[in-house]
């Protein structure tokens, strides 16, 4: 898969194409995106936001896939899982 | 005392009337003025459709508070959500402390866009961010 371009922002059907990708060559890795930006403060109100890290089946991405860093993703986690307390996001989907 | 700023949301059983949910901002309103704390944001974000059913109820009124106060008054809060059964939910985030860093975070980077002079407005702030990893 090319890199970067298609990955810029809010791809729902991310984790669709990663698996296409595993299916292909297996044990080979998505190349990480790049350093992704995450705001100063992760609102966990802002659900519009979270959604991009969450793919469909309702997990939250791994940061060897998204590409944020360890401490965002701490941050992000944080505010996806009191989402999911207030049903604003699913614990699961299917 | 040091005020804290908390933000909490409830969400209200899908049945509940109008004026049900402002009796109880109301006594939300008061009973946070009783403890001296005040209530900075009250907002209605209407019925919204849960994620998941909660209690065989899938909508929900959600309502959205931001308290500032010493705390106490969000002990007894919760207390009264916990006991009341039309709140389905309810949470509550303390924001003063993740709010201040994130100021500082952003005037942080103010400042080092200032001093980096010439760059547009966007490469500047991406520098500052990348600058900003390193070091941490």
């Amino acid at each position: 898969m090319e890199r970067d371009n298609d990955f810029n922002d809010n791809e729902l059907n991310l984790d669709v194409s990663i698996d296409q990708e595993i299916e292909k060559m297996p044990r080979r890795f998505q190349r990480r995106r790049p350093r992704q930006l995450v705001p100063d403060y992760v609102d966990w109100k802002d659900v519009d936001y979270l959604r991009r890290f969450i793919p469909e089946r309702g997990k939250i991405m791994p940061r060897r896939i998204s590409g944020v860093t360890a401490k965002d993703q701490r941050r992000l986690a944080q505010a996806i899982k009191r989402a999911r307390t207030m049903a604003l996001l699913p614990f699961v989907a299917d | 005392m040091a005020n804290r700023v908390y933000e909490m949301m409830y969400i209200a059983a899908p049945e509940t009337t109008d004026e049900d949910i402002t009796k109880i901002n109301d006594a939300i309103g008061s009973l946070v003025e009783k403890d001296g704390g005040t209530v900075a944001v009250m907002e209605g974000w209407g019925r919204r459709r849960l994620a998941y059913p909660i209690n065989k109820k899938t909508e929900g009124f959600y309502v959205l508070l931001e308290i500032e106060g010493s705390g106490q008054e969000i002990a007894e809060l919760e207390r009264r959500f916990r006991v009341n059964d039309t709140v389905l939910r309810y949470i509550t985030v303390r924001v003063d402390e993740d709010r201040k860093a994130a100021d500082k975070k952003l005037a942080k980077r103010d400042k080092r866009k200032n001093r980096n002079g010439s760059k547009s407005a966007f490469g500047g702030s991406n520098e500052a961010e990348t600058d900003d990893a390193f070091e941490a």
